[in-house]
């Protein structure tokens, strides 16, 4: 039976990660919408949804069969490579040395070059918008996905994982319906350096797990990681800002 | 299509390649000693904790220097 702290941790990382990817295919399927009319944009999305259920159906049962340790071990080390690449670029935003996404640019940017391509067929289908609309929607599906088993596969609570998911794509996909607006004013940046911590904390906890360690507190020593992480990452930026700063 | 969707996939794990093959050489390693009982369990985790923040920390000052020596 999963703990207070398992139950938080697996459903907190598994919906605020899904939150940043759902804005970001939001960002896409709007530009879709505005640029190229909404029939493309939500038929190009629908079928990258079906797609990627196909997908988790097909591919979902063999979880099951894969020995637990190493479910454990192949989780772990995907999440220590998805979670720290994602903290080593939130870092380096934070810093300034590379620069912060900008939402609102990346609507105007695909809504332009959108606006100015060509790809309808003789009986009037908008493909160019339509395969970029499923493109990005089964991309950013596909990492719901693998952010869904990396936090959930390890403990037997994809089911957990999955609602915190379900629960961002929901809230994503209505606060979009409501504004019809990319979703700017998220804090993507702090988003992703929380995410990035949190993906690191449960990749080192499942990878130790994977080999044997018994780590001292269970489930709660995943907060002990995510403070190592935290800690870690916030002394970088405090370190190299200023340097930073000085050479602008 | 199925290209760039590959390519956009490895991108999810894969940004900096010397990230990427020091976290897999670091887990690779502690592994051999975990697996050949060269290490108890408590040295296997202290060796991961140790490691893995080391290899960001290291990734973050490399990048830090390479823009610091462009400019």
């Amino acid at each position: 039976m999963p703990n207070l702290t398992t139950i938080v941790s697996v459903a907190g990382a598994s919906f605020v990660a899904s939150f940043v990817e759902a804005v970001e295919a939001l960002t896409v399927v709007l530009a879709v919408g505005l640029a190229r009319g909404w029939r493309p944009a939500l038929t190009g999305a629908a079928a990258a949804l079906a797609a990627l259920t196909l997908i988790v159906v097909a591919l979902g049962p063999l979880l099951s069969i894969v020995p637990i340790r190493a479910l454990q071990l192949g989780v772990g080390l995907l999440l220590l490579l998805f979670g720290l690449r994602w903290l080593r670029k939130a870092i380096l935003r934070a810093i300034g040395i590379i620069a912060l996404h900008d939402e609102d640019a990346a609507f105007q940017r695909g809504t332009r070059e959108l606006s100015e391509a060509d790809g309808r067929d003789a009986h009037g289908f908008d493909w160019l918008g339509g395969m970029t609309a499923f493109k990005t929607v089964l991309l950013e599906g596909i990492e719901v996905a693998f952010i869904v088993i990396a936090v959930g596969a390890g403990r037997g609570l994809l089911g957990l994982a999955s609602a915190g998911a379900l629960a961002a794509c929901i809230a994503v996909a209505a606060i979009g319906a409501a504004v019809h607006r990319p979703l700017s004013h998220v804090p993507e940046n702090a988003l992703k350096f929380a995410v990035g911590v949190m993906l690191s904390a449960f990749g080192l906890f499942w990878t130790g797990e994977s080999l044997g360690v018994g780590w001292p507190g269970g489930d709660a020593a995943i907060l002990v990681f995510v403070a190592l992480f935290l800690a870690v990452a916030l002394g970088l930026v405090a370190l190299l800002k200023p340097r930073a700063a000085a050479l602008a | 299509m199925i290209g760039p969707v590959v390519k956009e996939l490895i991108g999810l794990f894969v940004d900096d390649e010397l990230l990427a093959a020091t976290i897999l050489c670091a887990v690779a390693l502690i592994s051999a000693l975990a697996l050949s009982g060269v290490a108890p369990g408590w040295l296997v985790g202290l060796m991961l904790i140790l490691a893995l923040p080391a290899t960001l920390v290291a990734s973050v000052l490399r990048s830090a220097s390479r823009k610091t020596r462009s400019e």
